[in-house]
């Protein structure tokens, strides 16, 4: 009798005692996943250890010669011991947006690295609701409010310029975009892809547009000057990718600034000497990249950590130089200690969103040689409704144009 | 002899048209740091690669798979239609060409928003993808191989000869009908094993697309991955030829 | 025969009755219309849904109206173009190669060949551009060694990122396609028709124009239609060798569906691929009555 008495009561006990404490620690793990910034999260020590308990980190379409990326990757995985999953580094911003839409739970990516202009209806489920979930990064404050969504849904994170990129045998060099008009660029000059689906190709018409009397507002000058560069000869319509490069399909090319480190070292394996060059009649910095979090991410801590980390303004160890003492630092320590990813970006040539800030701070590191705009050059940023606007007259015109 | 002399023409020239592309970029995967010397660096850098195994396996698996899902679907289905449901290869031949003319972008954008998660979530889904994207060919390799035979007369003969169904399809219609099936399990192999925009879209990773995304990494080394999809895939079906479709020629022959 | 005679007694009372007879014939052919239902046309019902939606969701003709017009207006017709003509460029060659090698070759070298057009024929995309590059791009080996022979391949307006260069580089496929699925029909005339026709005392012309071409024919035309919906809609290899100069429907669905430049055309893109199935039923059309007229000979 009093056996039963007594598992009677721990019974009892259990069942009042589990549900909170199970709930507690769904309560936890769900307050993570709605926690708009780092506070709410409860520090950073609490937020890496939350991370590291996660193991994993989602990410979608980033190659790692992108802006230095790679750097950034192996760094995050070095120092908080956490694997880096990366679906299809060479897709799409649609691609993000449809695989938050439509894979299973398993497939979810955490954050997203989409283009501006993709997080309008696109970037809403089919109710209308947001498909990411708030979230404002301890630097906030630093990102202009052009390129942030004020409820902390999207947030700006890295924007590049348009470069020329040539191989060192091309004679004479070119500086600027009205020089690829050249004869002696017969058959040398390309685009990255076509503009119709990829960013780097459409920027570069735009900046075309920009060298040849066309303004932020118009953008046809930028399709003629192709189109005219077609028919000399000039342009040799294959899409400019490390391979066509290495077999000598072309030997010209404009491309994303941030493409030009990996680019160039993937050049040097092969024994190419590829060089970079901002065109000085037209230094177009395009609109940036934003990031989001997935509000179905599965794993909310790492989520968050990933973009405190991105950006992160501090100078500091690399993942060559991140040691084993290092990581059995507490998390705000060992975070402290890590070069931030708006310096990686930087050193990838890319420009990122909180370089005004960190110029005046002094916190940014001196981009790589070769990619700096010159002093004085006049800089070039088309607002979010002119891309949009340039975008319709590129989709019209490229085919007829440069058939 | 003059029958020998088109031939031999004919195969060199054939020859030269599949080799020159193969060949060049075959010499590009020998490079080693520019083009005035070669090694089998990109290759051996292949083979060091970890995940290198783990994807051949995962595709050489799906293609097994997809390969027989074919075969049991698709040679029955054509034989029958022959024999006895002659009225209905009109619609089974637009049925089997929309795979085809539809782009795979479209069709795996239709399949994330349909298919239910469970299906979603196994990469086995692949599978049954690759046969319905290999149905216009296996379709047609059968179709047309089964046309040209009299399959109806020899069914009928062998029936009335006393041969029940069973013995049949085994020794009269398989027989006759081995190349059309041989040219289906081809093509459906080849296909399966070089597979990308559908399984990237469906967030798959198989060799092709580990394939690509290693490319970043090493332009030579991607070059040498393609070349040695090829050279494997061309290893798998000659072995295929020479010994499970091979031995029995002699005897069908006769 | 008796077979046939009954068939003819119950003649036009048999056809299309819902009567136990039918149905039969019917029931080994669930299984494929199952797994086509579920595994291709239920997705593909969804694009067909989708296309008649506005980016609201509402019910419209829009998406349909745009299509009509150019750039995808333009792309309809390049891309039935390059259908046509690399279906023409193959077809041909292709049967040609595959009754030579049936006929003379050995079993050696029949083997060769079709493990080789097997291989061939799912040749595409990056890899494939790469090797026509690699072959006779700017500094491709064959045109290296041309130029030291004297020819300049690129003297003119050649370029390989074209209309034509797509239909050279897609030979590498569809001819292979076209062997290996023209060849079993190749190879079942021969061994059945021929020695019947010697014996029975025909020339070969007369082999070939009241036998061979006949029986060919429709295994030719289906492989024809094959070819076409092959260049119509391929896509990896024009995306790898183009910059959007050639307009190409399946071009532009990826972009519209799966691009980073266009937003919210999504629903533009299946209305393209619906265009896409509409086509190539219309190009059905004529292959059909092809059919119809052999059919009513070889039965």
């Amino acid at each position: 009798m009093r056996k039963h008495l007594i598992v009677g009561v721990a019974v009892a006990l259990s069942a009042a005692v589990l549900p909170s404490v199970t709930a507690s620690s769904a309560n936890a793990a769900s307050a993570i996943c709605t926690a708009p910034n780092l506070q709410a999260a409860g520090g950073m020590d609490a937020l890496v250890k939350a991370a590291k308990a996660e193991k994993q980190l989602n990410i979608i379409t980033v190659p790692r010669d992108w802006a230095n990326y790679g750097e950034a990757i192996d760094a995050f995985q070095k120092a908080f011991g956490i694997k880096i999953n990366d679906d299809n580094p060479d897709g799409s911003s649609a691609y993000e947006l449809q695989t938050i839409k439509t894979a299973p739970a398993s497939k979810q990516p955490d954050v997203v690295d989409i283009g501006i202009t993709h997080t309008g209806a696109e970037a809403q489920d089919s109710l209308g609701r947001s498909l990411f979930t708030p979230y404002k990064v301890a630097n906030w404050k630093d990102i202009s409010t052009d390129w942030k969504d004020a409820n902390g849904l999207w947030y700006g994170d890295y924007s590049g310029s348009i470069s020329i990129a040539y191989d060192s045998t091309v004679s004479p060099a070119p500086t600027k975009i009205a020089d690829l008009t050249n004869p002696a660029y017969k058959g040398m000059v390309a685009l990255g892809g076509d503009p119709t689906a990829a960013t780097e190709a459409f920027t570069s018409v735009f900046a075309a547009a920009l060298a040849n009397g066309g303004s932020l507002t118009n953008v046809q000058p930028g399709i003629d000057f192709f189109a005219a560069l077609k028919k000399s000869g000039n342009f040799v319509s294959v899409p400019a990718t490390g391979a066509n490069y290495a077999s000598g399909a072309y030997k010209i090319a404009l491309s994303w600034s941030y493409n030009g480190p990996g680019a160039i070292a993937s050049a040097a394996g092969i024994g190419k000497t590829l060089k970079y060059v901002t065109p000085s009649d037209a230094a177009l910095i395009a609109p940036p990249y934003v990031q989001a979090i997935n509000a179905k991410a599965p794993h909310c801590a790492a989520a968050r950590l990933w973009e405190e980390f991105l950006y992160s303004q501090n100078k500091g160890l690399t993942s060559k130089t991140i040691t084993t003492a290092d990581t059995k630092l507490s998390g705000s320590a060992l975070f402290a200690k890590l070069q931030g990813g708006q310096n990686i970006w930087a050193l990838g040539a890319a420009h990122p969103i909180m370089e005004a800030a960190m110029k005046t701070k002094g916190t940014l590191v001196t981009p790589p040689a070769g990619f700096e705009i010159p002093k004085g050059q006049k800089t070039y940023s088309p607002s979010f409704d002119q891309v949009v606007a340039a975008r319709d007259v590129v989709n019209k015109n490229w085919a007829t144009a440069t058939a | 002899m003059k029958r020998s002399l088109t031939l031999y023409t004919t195969l060199i020239l054939g020859g030269i048209f599949v080799f020159l592309p193969f060949g060049s970029a075959a010499e590009f995967s020998f490079r080693d740091g520019g083009a005035n010397k070669h090694s089998l660096k990109a290759y051996r850098w292949i083979l060091e690669q970890p995940d290198f195994v783990h994807y051949l396996l995962v595709t050489l698996k799906l293609t097994v798979i997809a390969v027989v899902i074919t075969i049991l679907l698709m040679v029955p289905t054509v034989v029958w239609l022959h024999l006895r449901a002659q009225s209905l290869r009109p619609l089974m031949e637009f049925l089997t060409i929309l795979p085809l003319v539809i782009p795979v972008v479209a069709l795996a954008i239709g399949a994330q928003s349909a298919f239910p998660t469970w299906l979603q979530s196994t990469e086995y889904e692949l599978s049954l993808m690759f046969a319905v994207l290999a149905m216009p060919y296996t379709y047609r390799t059968l179709d047309t191989g089964i046309a040209a035979i009299p399959l109806a007369t020899l069914t009928e003969a062998a029936r009335s000869l006393g041969a029940n169904w069973f013995n049949t399809i085994i020794r009269v219609i398989l027989p006759v009908i081995r190349s059309a099936v041989i040219g289906a399990v081809f093509i459906a192999t080849a296909l399966s094993l070089g597979e990308f925009t559908l399984t990237v879209l469906l967030h798959w990773d198989t060799f092709p697309t580990w394939v690509t995304s290693i490319s970043q990494q090493n332009i030579v080394g991607a070059i040498a991955l393609s070349i040695f999809s090829l050279a494997a895939a061309f290893l798998i079906l000659i072995i295929l030829n020479f010994t499970i479709f091979g031995a029995r020629t002699k005897k069908v022959e006769e | 025969m008796p077979e046939t005679v009954e068939v003819e007694i119950k003649g036009a009372t048999s056809r299309g009755t819902l009567n136990r007879r039918n149905l039969l014939v019917l029931l080994p052919l669930i299984p494929i219309f199952v797994y086509l239902g579920a595994f291709f046309l239920f997705p593909m019902s969804r694009v067909l849904f989708d296309s008649f939606k506005s980016n609201k969701g509402e019910f419209t003709l829009e998406n349909f109206q745009i299509v009509l017009h150019n750039p995808y207006r333009l792309a309809f017709l390049t891309s039935i173009k390059l259908g046509l003509v690399s279906a023409l460029t193959a077809a041909l060659p292709g049967a040609l190669f595959a009754y030579l090698i049936e006929i003379k070759g050995s079993e050696r070298i029949k083997k060769l060949v079709s493990s080789l057009s097997g291989v061939l024929s799912s040749t595409g995309g990056v890899p494939l551009a790469f090797m026509f590059i690699a072959a006779i791009g700017a500094q491709g080996s064959a045109t290296t060694l041309l130029k030291n022979l004297g020819i300049d391949l690129y003297s003119g307006k050649f370029t390989l990122f074209s209309f034509t260069g797509l239909v050279i580089v897609y030979l590498y496929f569809q001819i292979p396609i076209m062997v290996v699925v023209f060849t079993p029909a190749v190879k079942a005339l021969r061994n059945e028709w021929h020695e019947a026709a010697t014996n029975l005392g025909a020339t070969r012309f007369n082999y070939w124009r009241n036998i061979g071409i006949p029986i060919l024919f429709p295994s030719f035309a289906a492989s024809f239609l094959l070819l076409f919906a092959n260049g119509f809609s391929a896509y990896a290899t024009a995306r790898a060798m183009t910059v959007g100069n050639v307009a190409l429907v399946p071009l532009q669905i990826g972009s519209l569906v799966d691009g980073n430049i266009q937003v919210g055309g999504a629903n533009i893109g299946k209305a393209l691929a619906m265009g896409m199935v509409l086509i190539s039923a219309v190009a059905m059309i004529p292959y059909l009555v092809i059919q119809r007229r052999t059919r009513r000979w070889q039965s």
